[in-house]
Formats: C-alpha cells, sequence, structure tokens
C-alpha cells in the first residue's frame, strides 16, 4: 500500500472488525504525517506516514537499518537527548501535534511509555523502580502507591513471583523478569499509548513467549507500537505492520494481509525471507 | 655466536633485567614499610594518643596532631567533595562535545598533579594574608583543593560509565534531566564516587606542603579552626627534623600512624572498586 | 475518554514538579562549580604572579641566573633552586624510566595472572606512600646507607675517572642531590609504569600475534611493535612522571642538605625550589625575602604547567588515535 492509499485505508474501518464486534472501532490514536528525521546530515526517515490504532498492536517491521526504531523513538521524541538529531514533520496524538516547538517533553513522555531493547531496571529496589515514575507527577498515600505498583506488577505478570521481595534490588532479578519490570514500571503510570522496541530480542524464548502473551492482554487497554526483527513475532503479537526500508515506508496494512498478501514486491521479498 | 643464539641472549637479558626491575620497585616497598614499623611501633604507646606534643626533650604524645589532622581533613574532604561532584556531573552530563568542557577538563587534569606546595602559596596569598594569621580553615581549603581534581575525575568517569539506556529509561518516564541524574545516574555510579573520594581522602591525609604556610601547627590542644592547628605531617616535619630522640620517636610513630591509615584507604577503595565490577 | 481526560487532569495538577525550575538550577549550579575549576587555576597565577612581582622588579631577569641567596643582605637568585629542581628530576627519571619500562613490561608480558593484581596493586602503593614518609625514611635510613656504602664506592670508582669524576667527588655526606633523585626515582616510578602498563593493554593482540608467528623473541615484540604502537602513551607517561618529581616537596626537602649553592658534584648538598619553600617560607623574615620565594613558586608553576600541559596533550592524541 504506498503512503496514499494508506491515508485512505484509514478512513474505512476493516472489514473484519465485523467479527469482533465485543472490541470497540479502532481509531486513530497516533497519526504520524510527513515525518523527516536526521542523525546530523543523514537523513534517516523519509517522508514517513502512517496511523497507530487505539487498543491495537501496530508492528514496525524491516531489515537493519530501515528506521523502525528512529521511528518509534520519534514518537515520545526521546531523541531529544541528544543534540544533532531532529525530526520534522507532524505527530498528532489525538488532535495535538506532539513535534511543534514549546511543548513539555517530560509531561509528554509521561503520557507515552516505552520499553527498550535490553532491560533498564534502575539500581533501587523493586518496589522503587515502579514507584520512580509515579512519584514524578503525582502525590499519592502511601496506601494508594502500594496499590499501583501491585497492579502494575499484576498487568505485567510479575507480582505472583516478586510480591514477597519488593524490597530487593531490581537487578537481582533474571533478564526476562527485568523486562516485566521495565513493562510494569511503564504501566503504573498509566500512559495511553506503549512503545516496545525490539522488547524480547535479549530474552530466552520462554521469556519471550510470555512478554508476547503480555501484549496480548495489554492491548486492550493502550495503543501498542512494537519494533521487532522478528517478523513471527510480528505475525503473531500485531494487528496492522508497517515494512519499513531505507527510511521509507513501504506498505502498512492490516498484519494477515500483509502477510498472506503483500501488495509492494519489496515487502514479500523481506517477508519470505529473499534479504534480510 | 650466530644471529639466534644472539637474539635469544638478548631476549634472555631482557626479561631478567624486567624481573629485576619489578623486585627493585617492591623491594622498596617492602624496606620503607619495613623501617616505618620497625622505627614507628616504639612509639605506639596509650600516651601517643592521650597526650599532646610535648616540648624538646620531654615525653608526650600526638593527641593534637591527629586531632588537627583528622579535622582538617575531614573539613576539606566536606568542602571539595560536594565541589568536585558537582564539576564532574558538569562535564559528564552537560557538556557534550563543548569547547568550555574540554577546557575544563584539561585544566582539571593538570591541577590534579600540581605541586602541592603551590596550592599551599595559593591559600597563603588568598587567605592568610587577608585574615593576617594562619588558620585550620585554611589549612582545610588547600586540602579542599586538592581534593577537587582527584573527585572531579573520577565522578566524570563513573557518570560516563552509566549506560545512556538507563538515563533514557527514565527520561521516558517523563524525569526533567536533573532528577534522572540524582536519582538514577548517581545511584548507578555511587560504588565508583565513593571509590574516588576515599582515594582524595587517603591523598591529602599525608599531604605536608599544603599545610606549612596554612595551617601551620600549634603546640597545644585547640579545636579553634580559626587559629593555627597542630597537623601530623607538619608535626613529622618539625619533629624528625631536630636533633631530639623523643621527638624522632614521635615523629616515626606519627609517620606509621599516617601510613596505614593512608594504605587502609587505597586497599578499602581498591577492593570497593573491584567488587562493584561483578555486581550482577 | 475518562482514563484519558483523568490523565490530562493529573498531569497538569501536578505539573511542574521541580521539573523546568529544577533543571535549571541543576545544570547553572554544576556549571558554576566546574567555572571554580578554571577560577582556581587562574586564582593560583594570579597569586603568584602578585607575589613574585616584586622580586622581578628589582632583580629583572637577572634572578634566573644569580647563584646568591643571601636574606640578610636580601640579594637573591633562583639558580640554585633551579639547578637542583632540573637535576634531582633528571637522576630521577634516569632511574625510573628504566625501571618502570621494566616493571611494565613484566606486569603486561610475563607476569603469571594470578599474580597480576596483587603485584599492580603492591607497585601502586608506592605512589600512595605520603612524600614525607620517603622523606623521614630518607633521612634517617636510606641517607646514613648511601653515605655508608654507596658514596665511598662511588667517589672511588667513577670520581676517579678523569674529567666526569668532579661529577662525583666527595665527601660522601649521604644527604644531597644524588640521594633526592634517587628517592624521586622510586617516587615516581609508580605512575610511569602505571601508564605505561595501561597503554601497552592496548595495543591489539593480533598486532603481537602477528610477530610472534614470525618468529620474534618477546623482547622484540616488546621493543619493535608494542613500543613504537604506544609512543605517544608512554611518552605522555614520562612527562607525567616528570610533573610530578619538578614538583616533589617533602621527600626532597628532607635528604638534599639545603644548601643554596651548585656544586660540581652530585654527592653534594642543594637545594630545589619545592625545598626552599617548605624550608624557609615560614621563617622568612622580611618582603623581599618571602617575594623571592613566592616568585621560585611562580617559576617552579610553570616548568610543571608546560610539562604537564605537554603531558595532557600527548595522552589526549594517544586517546583519539585510539578512537576513545
Amino acid at each position: 500500500m504506498s503512503p496514499a492509499t494508506a491515508r485512505q485505508a484509514m478512513t474505512i474501518p476493516p472489514p473484519d472488525l465485523q467479527q469482533t464486534a465485543a472490541q470497540p472501532a479502532p481509531r486513530h490514536k497516533v497519526l504520524i504525517r510527513n515525518v523527516d528525521f536526521y542523525y546530523g546530515a543523514f537523513k534517516a526517515l523519509k517522508n514517513v506516514t502512517m496511523p497507530l490504532h487505539d487498543r491495537r498492536v501496530t508492528a514496525f517491521i524491516g531489515p537493519s537499518g530501515c528506521g523502525k526504531s528512529t521511528l518509534l523513538r520519534v514518537l515520545n521524541r526521546i531523541y531529544e537527548l541528544y543534540p544533532g538529531q531532529r525530526a520534522t514533520g507532524e505527530v498528532i496524538v489525538d488532535s495535538e501535534n506532539i513535534l511543534a516547538p514549546g511543548l513539555d517533553l517530560n509531561l509528554l513522555r509521561a503520557r507515552i511509555g516505552m520499553v527498550f531493547q535490553k532491560p533498564t531496571p534502575f539500581p533501587m529496589s523493586i518496589y522503587d523502580n515502579i514507584a520512580f515514575g509515579v512519584r514524578l507527577y503525582e502525590s499519592l498515600s502511601r496506601h494508594e502507591l502500594d496499590e499501583r505498583v501491585e497492579s502494575a506488577l499484576r498487568r505485567a505478570a510479575l507480582w505472583e513471583e516478586v510480591k514477597d521481595k519488593l524490597q530487593q534490588s531490581g537487578l537481582s532479578l533474571s533478564g526476562g523478569q527485568q523486562q516485566r519490570l521495565c513493562i510494569a514500571r511503564a504501566v503504573a503510570v498509566r500512559p495511553e499509548i506503549l512503545l516496545l522496541d525490539e522488547p524480547a530480542s535479549a530474552l530466552d524464548p520462554i521469556s519471550t513467549q510470555r512478554i508476547e502473551e503480555l501484549i496480548a492482554e495489554l492491548k486492550a487497554d493502550y495503543c501498542i507500537a512494537i519494533v521487532t526483527h522478528n517478523m513471527q513475532q510480528a505475525a503473531r503479537t500485531s494487528d496492522y505492520t508497517a515494512f519499513m526500508y531505507l527510511g521509507e515506508l513501504i506498505e502498512f496494512d492490516e498484519t494477515e494481509r500483509i502477510f498472506t498478501h503483500p501488495k509492494e514486491k519489496h515487502t514479500e521479498d523481506y517477508i519470505t525471507g529473499r534479504f534480510g | 655466536m650466530n644471529v639466534y643464539a644472539r637474539r635469544r641472549m638478548a631476549n634472555g637479558v631482557v626479561m631478567t633485567l624486567s624481573v629485576v626491575a619489578t623486585a627493585f620497585g617492591v623491594l622498596w616497598l617492602v624496606l620503607v614499610l619495613w623501617t616505618l614499623l620497625e622505627n614507628g611501633i616504639a612509639a605506639i604507646t596509650p600516651a601517643l594518643f592521650s597526650q599532646m606534643t610535648p616540648p624538646p626533650g620531654s615525653a608526650g604524645g600526638l593527641l593534637n596532631a591527629i586531632f588537627g589532622s583528622v579535622m582538617m581533613t575531614l573539613v576539606g574532604t566536606l568542602i571539595g567533595t560536594p565541589t568536585g561532584i558537582m564539576a564532574g556531573t558538569f562535564l559528564a552530563e552537560y557538556s557534550r562535545g563543548s569547547r568550555f568542557g574540554e577546557v575544563v577538563r584539561f585544566i582539571n587534569d593538570i591541577l590534579l598533579s600540581a605541586p602541592s606546595i603551590i596550592v599551599g602559596l595559593f591559600v597563603y596569598e588568598l587567605m592568610v594574608v587577608p585574615m593576617a594569621h594562619f588558620s585550620a580553615w585554611a589549612g582545610a581549603v588547600a586540602l579542599a583543593i586538592i581534593v577537587i581534581p582527584v573527585v572531579v575525575r573520577t565522578t566524570e568517569d563513573m557518570l560516563n560509565l552509566v549506560p545512556n539506556s538507563l538515563r533514557e529509561a527514565a527520561s521516558a518516564l517523563g524525569s526533567p534531566k536533573w532528577k534522572v541524574i540524582v536519582m538514577v545516574s548517581y545511584r548507578a555510579a555511587i560504588q565508583g564516587m565513593v571509590t574516588g573520594v576515599m582515594l582524595a581522602v587517603a591523598r591529602i591525609a599525608g599531604e605536608t606542603a599544603p599545610l606549612l604556610f596554612t595551617a601551620l601547627n600549634n603546640q597545644f590542644w585547640s579545636t579553634d579552626l580559626n587559629a593555627p592547628m597542630a597537623n601530623l605531617p607538619v608535626v613529622i616535619f618539625q619533629f624528625a627534623m631536630s636533633p631530639y630522640a623523643d621527638w624522632q620517636t614521635l615523629a616515626w610513630g606519627g609517620a606509621l600512624l599516617i601510613t596505614i591509615s593512608v594504605l587502609i584507604l587505597n586497599i578499602s577503595a581498591r577492593a570497593l572498586a573491584s567488587w562493584s565490577t561483578f555486581k550482577p | 475518554m475518562a482514563a484519558e481526560t483523568a490523565a490530562v487532569e493529573r498531569v497538569g495538577a501536578s505539573g511542574r514538579r521541580g521539573g523546568v525550575i529544577g533543571d535549571v538550577v541543576f545544570r547553572s549550579l554544576t556549571f558554576l562549580f566546574a567555572l571554580l575549576v578554571l577560577l582556581i587555576l587562574g586564582g593560583v597565577i594570579v597569586a603568584l604572579i602578585d607575589g613574585a612581582l616584586p622580586v622581578f622588579q628589582t632583580f629583572g631577569l637577572s634572578f634566573f641566573v644569580t647563584e646568591v641567596w643571601n636574606p640578610v643582605t636580601e640579594k637573591f637568585g633562583a639558580l640554585a633552586p633551579i639547578y637542583g629542581t632540573l637535576v634531582t628530576s633528571a637522576i630521577a627519571m634516569l632511574v625510573g624510566i628504566p625501571v618502570a619500562f621494566g616493571v611494565a613490561i613484566f606486569i603486561t608480558e610475563i607476569c603469571p595472572l594470578w599474580l597480576k593484581r596483587p603485584l599492580a596493586t603492591m607497585i601502586e602503593l608506592l605512589a600512595a606512600i605520603p612524600s614525607i614518609i620517603y622523606g623521614i625514611w630518607g633521612l634517617f635510613v636510606f641517607a646514613p646507607f648511601v653515605q655508608q656504602y654507596i658514596e665511598p664506592a662511588i667517589i672511588d670508582t667513577f670520581g676517579q675517572i678523569p674529567g666526569i669524576g668532579a661529577l662525583f667527588a666527595g665527601p660522601p655526606l649521604g644527604i644531597g642531590i644524588l640521594t633526592a633523585g634517587f628517592i624521586l626515582a622510586i617516587m615516581v616510578l609508580p605512575f610511569i609504569s602505571s601508564i605505561m602498563r595501561d597503554v601497552f593493554e592496548t595495543v591489539p593482540p593480533m598486532l603481537k600475534e602477528s610477530a610472534y608467528g614470525l618468529g620474534a623473541t618477546r623482547t622484540e615484540v616488546v621493543l619493535r611493535v608494542v613500543l613504537p604502537f604506544t609512543r605517544i602513551g608512554v611518552v605522555g607517561g614520562i612527562m607525567l612522571g616528570l610533573g610530578r618529581a619538578l614538583g616533589e616537596t617533602m621527600a626532597v626537602t628532607f635528604v638534599i642538605g639545603n644548601a643554596h649553592n651548585i656544586s660540581a658534584s652530585i654527592l653534594q648538598p642543594g637545594t630545589t625550589i619545592s625545598a626552599s619553600l617548605a624550608n624557609e617560607f615560614t621563617e622568612a623574615f622580611s618582603d623581599l625575602y618571602r617575594s623571592s620565594l613566592i616568585a621560585l613558586g611562580f617559576i617552579l608553576f610553570v616548568i610543571t604547567f608546560i610539562v604537564l600541559a605537554i603531558a595532557k596533550l600527548l595522552l589526549l592524541r594517544l586517546q583519539k588515535q585510539a578512537g576513545g
């Protein structure tokens, strides 16, 4: 699907939704519009336009260096930490352009959660890890905070494993547990959007499976964007897929359609493994 | 002798010489520590810790000097450490490739190895002359100036070791930059930073030159920071250079005390550093 | 959506909890303290020049070349201390560099793995021992030893050679330029050795392996591969050691003899800039006397600053070369 037809598709609800009538109709939580991205003089993203639907998982796939992680990082403007990196264009979140200058980035990032490739537990207790983000913007009583921590850990399917050792360091957990800790940390602040940058790539197959199950559950409440280099993972977990190559959005469609009847030859070549 | 045999002999000679050189280096360490122990142990009596520095020819202790050293080391560390941490934080977190940062780093490393007697002269002109008297404050400030470059260096190095992914994770939760630094980066780097402070303290614990014309010395017990204060290094200097046996014995005792403190601090700092690298 | 508006309200209400203001304040604070580092250096320069000015006004450039040091007649010259500083440091380098080199080779190339850490720590402890300890040890233990055994031997051998014999002329006093230089060598060797070790470790193993593969001996690999590869860092380390040797005070003060004159023989007493300062500053009874000492301090500062700056530049070049 070319970018122009992609925009068209956004206004037409996909047909298979009639089967899952219990789910609310998908709407755009995020609209990425004509976004370019530069690392210094190098143009890493070229005129990307696509939607992210609410309560759905959108996967970004593509070979190394295609810009999928770069695109993800535009969405919470985490690139602003580094001089020399900049984005142009628009990213509309609920009718507000978050690429606008003068926007409070900290408040923005409190609404958009991010989980990174490598688990990044803070050097503090499990409890404090989860509470860190919450304490930034809310003053909750001890009891309320305890509840928030517990609910976040439950959502991340980690509660049973750590409920008796909340005061232990976050670093004492296994890799898979640490990543679920990071997911719990991200959902504890009740964001609207979750960005997952190859969340399972550093984990063993069993932990990966649990993370994927988690994503399926979290989908009910969040707009999720996931970057993955694992096509099978994209096929398993996502509702929509964006295939990117060398900074351009080649095709965007429902996952099922992309993996069975891709419209672009390039997409087909990538999916069938002709290049990686 | 053919070429090959000559080369082998040359190799043997050089390798042997390097073993000799290493043994040479270790030998002096052992010699110094041994004679220190030998001569100083005689002075380690309860009196050392309970009596004041005596006039020549009589027995006494080093209590006022010990107190003075501890006091000025403490104050110097208290002044120098936060200063060094703040400056080191600037270099690591805010000065990405800036010219100003490069200059500060350069100057800091020069101050790190600068002669400590020059620091003493500087503080003399800065504080002793305007105040018209020597003081423990001046001594502490001189020690602080020696602490600062060490702490700046270790703070910057340790903060640079904190992976960016940790900072990003905190920023991604909406944390303002200063909280990212204070609540995440510092916590991650704390072990290394403490090691740096310990090494700085070990360094100033034995410094004499900066105290020579700032804190001077004091024969009597004094807790007044605004007056000259006794301290171990200057007392050792005075007593060792004198012809009095009593004084010389006390000098050895003081030397042993300083060396033990310095070695304990150094070895603990290294132990702490290597322990932290094995953290999972 | 309820969750959404709740989020916006929640975020809006607590708003800038220490956000923007905190960032500005913290950043300014760290900047100020970084500036302080520069100010300290600036202060040192200003204080020294200010204190030394009367001397240069009185004596002018002849201060640098006059040997006379007479507090009573108020005639001061820096030649003897400068000479002593330079010669003791030269001796320290002559003895210290080869030994440091030997230690570095041993630890990086020959030493069994289990011995590396403890041995390296021991050598580094040499640097941790305070200067005054070396001083007191030098005065009571080393100098008498040198006086009894080493110096007579030197006088009887090297001292007899016509020409350079004057360098080693007696009487054997124990204290003096040679002893001070030797103790300095022991004090600076851990610095030089530690930097040498660090740069030796940066040599890519493949480079060394290709030399070994051609049948080179260890010595040849070290001298023809490792050393050329690391020469910038090695020189940087040497300059750092030199900077330290030039500024050393207490160890030298105890064993140099504190004589404001230049003798041909290195077995005789002399003085260095730092030793003069340590010994005489608190006793200086006239303004010009004190000024002269500060002027000495200024000269020392300039010399060490230049040496340390060169060392730092070389080590920075090495970092850039290694892609650091």
